[in-house]
């Protein structure tokens, strides 16, 4: 059997790359795209937590389907604002979104 | 147990925002401002009902959430806070949009967010509202769909709320990873079960829930999000996130971190504590330098988040009636902040209705345009710098005793010294009302007498919290005490 660090490994790992995404990329579907791998990182996770350690007891997969249904609202939500913001000024680039800072 | 009873009044407001977006599917022409009202209707009749629990037996729903009086401070809050957004949103929102029933139906879901933040005994329930409270948020600052900041605002603030989520969730797949437990009392229960020594998951799995939950209070460096979101959002939708979600994120860490993971405090009390005075420091610094008012209030606010922060390292350097008075502190601080931000929200909505500048200089001689706001402004800045008569006074001084030990001893004095330096950009904003003739047209103009009437009943509130605070330190008290009950705290065992 696989052990477990290997999984813990594998999602950090994931999810470092995901919060790389995130300060790298520059267009918001990407950002966007690369917050998801962070949330399925978590899932990972949690799923194998549940796996080795809760034999029996199922909170971690509940937990990891919780967090996909949250994760696709959330990129549903997103989505239709990136486009509201595409719709305003022709552009889904977070650089160019600068109006306000300071 | 399962109780459904333990949250009819979140029942009606959910049922309530139904109705009224119902309401305006199948009646297209009913007034805008009537919607504002009846939601304000709706937030009365929340209250009432919560009324009802003040005091009762806590009660849990199979140990996933809770309803003692801890639930209902915030539940009576949120009603309250729904209450004056929606009445000072009524005609803001009916000048600039032809549909207004998602934005009243959202606030309402908000406070119920809020409030299930609140009652989570467990870290999905406390994930899924902390969504439910977020969602509704970001929709609620990108709803002026035409407007170019408006939309940026809540395009930042979603991407920066999904990273923070995220965070949040990866340090409690950690926690959870160590206890085998998602409610607060099983973490808690394993927490001190385990022989002691530091264990890198759990630091990591601390700090990572701490940057999230920081992210969601806009704690430094988290920040960033909030001056944006702020400008960029609709006016009383900046009121309602300078309030409800500041509170709505201190009722999640007060139970996260007082039920749960007190009993490792040694492990993020300090983390706590320099997150305090960086983020005090930070707010009231830059404030200084802010043109916009908005923007000048979003730092402001960081600088009071940084204030909060205090006590919660109180709580965990404290015994349990140590962390009693510092939550209590905490809890009556939030009652002023609130009763003063949504004052000078109601001021400045009215005056922004009139002007339509919501920069520093546009409040050029309101003293002579319009001296009651202009008085009702000074009287919130002054709450907000903590001077004498005014609710930020009397609840200030509540909460820094509270927060008071030996060790935050040097957090509480650099405080004291911040709230120095935020009287300084308060009277600027009066200096500019008070000391130039207004620009422009210079005859007197009249207040809505909705708002008129809300800028008095919040002016008296905040008086009367300021000279005589003893019923709202009785109601922070009574909420503060089932934290800290033995059995619901497993084992207030502490790390020395």
């Amino acid at each position: 059997m696989v052990p477990l660090e290997n999984y813990l490994v594998l999602s950090a790992i994931v999810f470092a790359l995901g919060v790389y995404g995130v300060l790298a990329r520059r267009n918001a579907v990407l950002v966007l795209m690369a917050i998801e791998l962070m949330l399925n990182a978590v899932s990972l996770n949690f799923i194998a937590f549940a796996a080795y350690l809760d034999p029996g007891k199922i909170t971690g997969a509940i937990f990891a389907v919780f967090i996909i249904t949250v994760a696709a609202a959330e990129v549903g939500l997103a989505l239709a604002i990136v486009i509201r913001l595409f719709r305003n000024r022709a552009t889904s680039n977070v650089d160019e979104a600068a109006i306000l800072k300071w | 147990m399962r109780d459904y009873t333990i949250f009819i009044p979140e029942y009606i407001a959910a049922g309530s925002a139904v109705a009224i977006i119902g309401l305006e599917l199948f009646m297209p022409k009913f007034r805008k401002d009537g919607l504002a009202y009846l939601t304000a209707l709706a937030a009365v009749a929340w209250f009432v009902a919560g009324l009802f629990f003040i005091g009762k037996d806590p009660k849990s729903f199979q140990g996933l959430i809770a309803s003692d009086d801890f639930t209902t401070y915030f539940r009576l809050l949120a009603a309250g806070i729904v209450f004056v957004v929606a009445l000072m949103s009524a005609h803001y929102m009916r000048d600039r949009t032809k549909t207004a029933s998602e934005y009243y139906g959202l606030m309402l879901v908000g406070g119920c967010g809020m409030v299930y933040m609140a009652a989570a005994t467990e870290l999905i329930t406390a994930y899924i509202s902390l969504e439910l409270l977020s969602f509704t948020l970001y929709i609620l600052v990108g709803y002026l769909k035409r407007d170019n900041l408006s939309s940026e605002a809540s395009l930042k603030y979603i991407l920066l709320g999904a990273f923070s989520s995220a965070m949040f969730l990866y340090g409690m797949s950690l926690i959870y990873g160590v206890t085998g437990s998602t409610t607060y009392a099983g973490i808690a229960e394993a927490l001190s079960g385990r022989e002691s020594g530091t264990d890198p998951a759990v630091i990591v799995g601390f700090m990572l829930i701490l940057a999230g939950v920081g992210f969601k209070v806009s704690a430094a460096p988290f920040h960033m999000w909030a001056p944006d979101a702020y400008e960029g959002a609709p006016m009383p939708v900046t009121a309602f996130l300078s309030t409800l979600s500041k509170a709505a994120g201190f009722a999640l860490i007060l139970r996260l971190f007082s039920a749960a993971i007190v009993v490792d405090a040694a492990e993020w009390r300090w983390a706590v504590m320099v997150l305090a005075a960086l983020t005090m420091t930070m707010g009231n610094l830059i404030a200084i330098q802010q043109k916009n008012l908005k923007r000048l209030i979003a730092y402001s606010s960081i600088g009071q988040v940084g204030y909060m922060l205090i006590t919660i390292a109180a709580i965990g350097y404290g015994d349990p009636q140590g962390g009693i008075n510092a939550t209590s502190g905490l809890l009556i601080h939030i009652i002023g902040y609130v009763a003063s931000t949504l004052l000078f929200f109601t001021a400045l909505t009215a005056a922004y209705n009139k002007t339509g500048r919501d920069d520093i200089d546009g409040l050029k001689g309101l003293a002579e345009t319009q001296p009651f706001l202009a008085l009702v402004i000074t009287c919130s800045l002054f709450s907000f710098a903590g001077l004498p008569f005014f609710a930020g006074f009397a609840t200030k001084l509540f909460m820094f005793q509270g927060a008071t030990t030996s060790e935050t001893m040097w957090v509480v004095g650099l405080a004291v010294l911040n709230s120095f330096i935020s009287l300084y950009y308060y009277l600027m904003i009066i200096r500019q009302m008070y000391l130039y003739e207004p620009v422009g047209e210079t005859a007197r103009w009249k207040v809505n007498p909705v708002l008129g009437g809300l800028a008095v009943a919040l002016v008296l509130a905040v008086l009367f919290i300021g000279m005589y605070p003893g019923p709202a330190f009785t109601v922070s008290e009574e909420a503060a005490k089932p934290l800290f009950e033995p059995g619901v705290a497993t084992g207030m065992a502490r790390v020395p």
